[in-house]
């Protein structure tokens, strides 16, 4: 590869050689791989979010081998630290970062703008520049066929979600999940508890348990990476289902299903593109379609009719002939959201932020 | 009891050891260095590789000494402050909270008025984030003295007041009205930040200022006479009330400064670094600051050192995460030791061990 022996990379080289001979052989490269760093907010567990981000670049070092060095970071607080962590990612010569949390944004994109010859994929954001691509999953069209059997199995038709964070990635999951549910009980009417972490186990729970205290026999635990929300419902008796990676061994009875996110043939391509220098900034909405987002771990207690349902629509929202928002869509507050036969393109869905009518619970204001 | 059972005893020394003062932050750095070096050994990492990027790098590259910098700035004026309340016995634990409150009176001017220039924004910011941490920790003051609350406990939860506070203010009012609902106030503008003066780098004007503070606070604690009040005061209330210092007015003057310089220091992170107010602007400085207080033997000089240690621990820790595949708690773990084994060595300020022989007809 070409891209390692830049004239840059030779200078810095001989520099480093010096430094070399004390230090042991460390900066010795004789061909060097290409460095990749992923970065996340919270501790990677078995499950959830970092995990998923995790396992799909299992696949790209499966693929390069020792062409690639990967250095995963978790636990990485957003702020000052996370900048100077990312930087130092760089200044050790990894040329592909991965920023796994949207309050990375403002210090990757400055990572990105020093440093043209590394590749920056950047998780939830907005902005994007030739070398910075923001990616984000279409996980409301899992959530819709969750909120379909959601209410099939409610029987106080409430359901409720615990949620991290009131951006529009969250919130369009969650009105997703009401239409589903509407779709099959136009009644239904859905909670919401936002914690505003990513990663708070007890204060998660807490918030599952109010839910519950109030009649929610459903719970959606939007963007957790711990199985708090999920073992609590399996000790409480209520259904639940959870995002990125499936939960069902830490709630075996009452395990809804997971919407799970593979995100292996998006980081693949990027990583290719990079190494043939073909690295283009561009938003990467991914769903079902792209086999990013895939539902699994159905529960077995929902009724075939209704997971014959669930199935056709997957396979419509797969072939593109349908949207969850679509009108006629009417907001909480009463208004109109999206008229009637109209389809929200995707600039108005990653910017949504309203409720869908049915949702009780007022976004933070 | 057989003669070969020998047992150390702690015996206090007629007075206080000053080799043993200065020694004990060394000996405790050293102790930890070694106890996690041999950590990172049991856990199958790399020492060499933890020690260079820990260690080293900190000092030997030049990005990571201005990043020490850059993190010594805060951490130098918490502790300062801190450590003038501490040698009079008021036991300020919040300067987290007065931190917090320091930030967002910094920020409400770039909030409200985004559009403003001129260089006399961000100093107007500095000044209003240091009055803000010093009205925060004079709630802590009011109580203490008309209701004898213990300041511990009531610095101690303001922090977590403090901390909601931010919180509502990024999740209403303050919210960047083009940020996604994403709970962070708008990018400051040019004029909101504290200039740089290490080009190339993130360290700003905030440490010249932290630098400058620490002179008056060696002046205030070593030279003036409200200093030395103060800390008669502390050391002996009593003897300090029949000579008339006011109890009352340590503990307002104690956490009025503590709150000033960490409401600075707030207001210089979002200023600097930082460029907005958002969730996660403090890491803990203001229990870190507490560990550096202590560290630098509550002197002006000392936590000068002991800021620039605490600052590359925390760079350190930082590097060996990226470069040597350490955990983010192993950072943690390295600070605690450290004020433990200072806390250790600080015993032997003031005893000594005996190795006494259980000699008969010879009194112990």
């Amino acid at each position: 590869m070409t891209r390692g022996i830049t004239r840059r990379n030779l200078i810095k080289s001989a520099a480093l050689a010096g430094v070399a001979t004390t230090v042991g052989s460390r900066f010795a490269f004789a061909a060097e791989p290409l460095g990749i760093a992923l970065v996340v907010p919270s501790p990677i567990g078995d499950v959830g979010w970092g995990h998923a981000l995790k396992a799909a670049l299992d696949p790209v070092k499966a693929a390069y081998g020792d062409a690639v060095k990967i250095t995963v970071l978790e636990n990485i607080a957003e702020g000052p630290d996370a900048d100077r962590i990312m930087n130092k990612t760089v200044a050790d010569g990894n040329k592909f970062l991965i920023a796994g949390s949207f309050g990375y944004q403002n210090g990757a994109m400055q990572i990105a703008r020093r440093n043209p010859d590394v590749s920056v994929l950047h998780a939830s954001g907005y902005m994007v520049a030739p070398n910075f691509s923001p990616f984000a999953a279409r996980y409301y069209q899992g959530t819709y066929l969750m909120g379909m059997a959601a209410a099939a199995l409610s029987k106080t038709g409430k359901l409720g979600s615990v949620s991290a964070f009131a951006i529009p990635e969250l919130i369009t999951s969650i009105n997703a999940f009401t239409l589903g549910a509407q779709a099959v009980n136009p009644a239904i009417e859905v909670s919401v508890v936002w914690v505003n972490s990513w990663f708070d186990p007890a204060k998660e729970q807490e918030a599952a348990k109010a839910l519950i205290a109030q009649g929610c026999d459903v719970i959606f635990s939007n963007a957790q990476d711990t199985p708090s929300v999920i073992s609590l419902c399996e000790e409480a008796g209520v259904y639940a289902f959870n995002l990125n990676s499936s939960m069902k061994s830490y709630a075996p009875k009452t395990y809804l299903g997971c919407v799970a996110t593979d995100w292996s043939p998006y980081f693949k391509a990027q990583v290719d593109a990079h190494l043939t220098g073909k690295f283009k900034g561009a938003s990467a909405f991914l769903g079902v379609a792209d086999k990013v987002v895939q539902t699994v771990d159905w529960n077995p207690a929902i009724p075939a009719e209704t997971m014959k349902k669930i199935s056709d629509i997957e396979a419509k929202i797969a072939a593109g002939s349908f949207s969850p928002f679509t009108g006629p869509i009417t907001k909480a507050d009463g208004s109109q959201g999206v008229a009637a036969g109209a389809t929200m393109d995707d600039a108005a869905i990653v910017a949504m932020d309203w409720h869908v009518k049915g949702v009780t619970s007022p976004l933070p204001k | 009891m057989s003669a070969a059972l020998i047992w150390p005893k702690l015996v206090k020394r007629e007075r206080p050891s000053l080799t043993i003062t200065i020694l004990a932050p060394l000996l405790a750095l050293v102790a930890a260095t070694l106890l996690n070096l041999l950590l990172y050994l049991i856990m199958g990492k790399d020492p060499v590789a933890v020690f260079h990027a820990m260690i080293l790098e900190p000092f030997i590259s030049f990005p990571s000494f201005s990043e020490v910098l850059l993190k010594t700035g805060p951490l130098l004026l918490i502790a300062e402050g801190l450590a003038i309340g501490y040698r009079a016995k008021v036991f300020n634990i919040g300067a987290e909270g007065q931190f917090i409150i320091g930030a967002i009176f910094a920020s409400a001017l770039p909030v409200w008025y985004p559009m403003a220039t001129g260089q006399w924004i961000w100093p107007t910011m500095l000044v209003a984030g240091a009055i803000g941490g010093a009205m925060w920790a004079g709630i802590t003051a009011f109580w203490r003295v008309r209701l004898r609350a213990n300041e511990i406990l009531v610095s101690l939860m303001l922090s977590l007041v403090a901390a909601q506070v931010l919180n509502y203010l990024l999740l209403g009012p303050w919210k960047d009205p083009n940020g996604f609902n994403f709970p962070q106030s708008v990018m400051f503008q040019y004029d909101a930040m504290v200039p740089l003066i290490i080009p190339g780098t993130r360290v700003n004007a905030s440490l010249l200022i932290a630098l400058a503070l620490a002179l008056v606070a060696y002046v205030f604690m070593q030279k003036s006479f409200t200093g030395y009040k103060l800390e008669v005061g502390g050391l002996a209330p009593r003897a300090a009330g029949y000579a008339g210092f006011s109890e009352g007015r340590a503990i307002w003057l104690s956490l009025l400064i503590g709150g000033f310089a960490a409401g600075l220091a707030g207001a210089a992170e979002v200023a600097g670094p930082i460029g907005q107010l958002q969730r996660s602007i403090s890491t803990g400085y203001g229990y870190a600051a507490i560990i550096v207080a202590y560290f630098g033997g509550l002197h002006p000089i000392g936590i000068l050192f002991s800021s620039v240690v605490m600052a590359a621990i925390y760079i350190g820790g930082d590097n060996a995460l990226v470069s040597a595949d350490l955990p983010i708690a192993a950072v943690r773990v390295f600070q605690g030791s450290l004020l433990l084994a200072y806390l250790m060595a600080t015993t032997f300020v003031r005893y000594q061990l005996v190795f006494l022989r259980p000699v008969s007809g010879v009194a112990p």
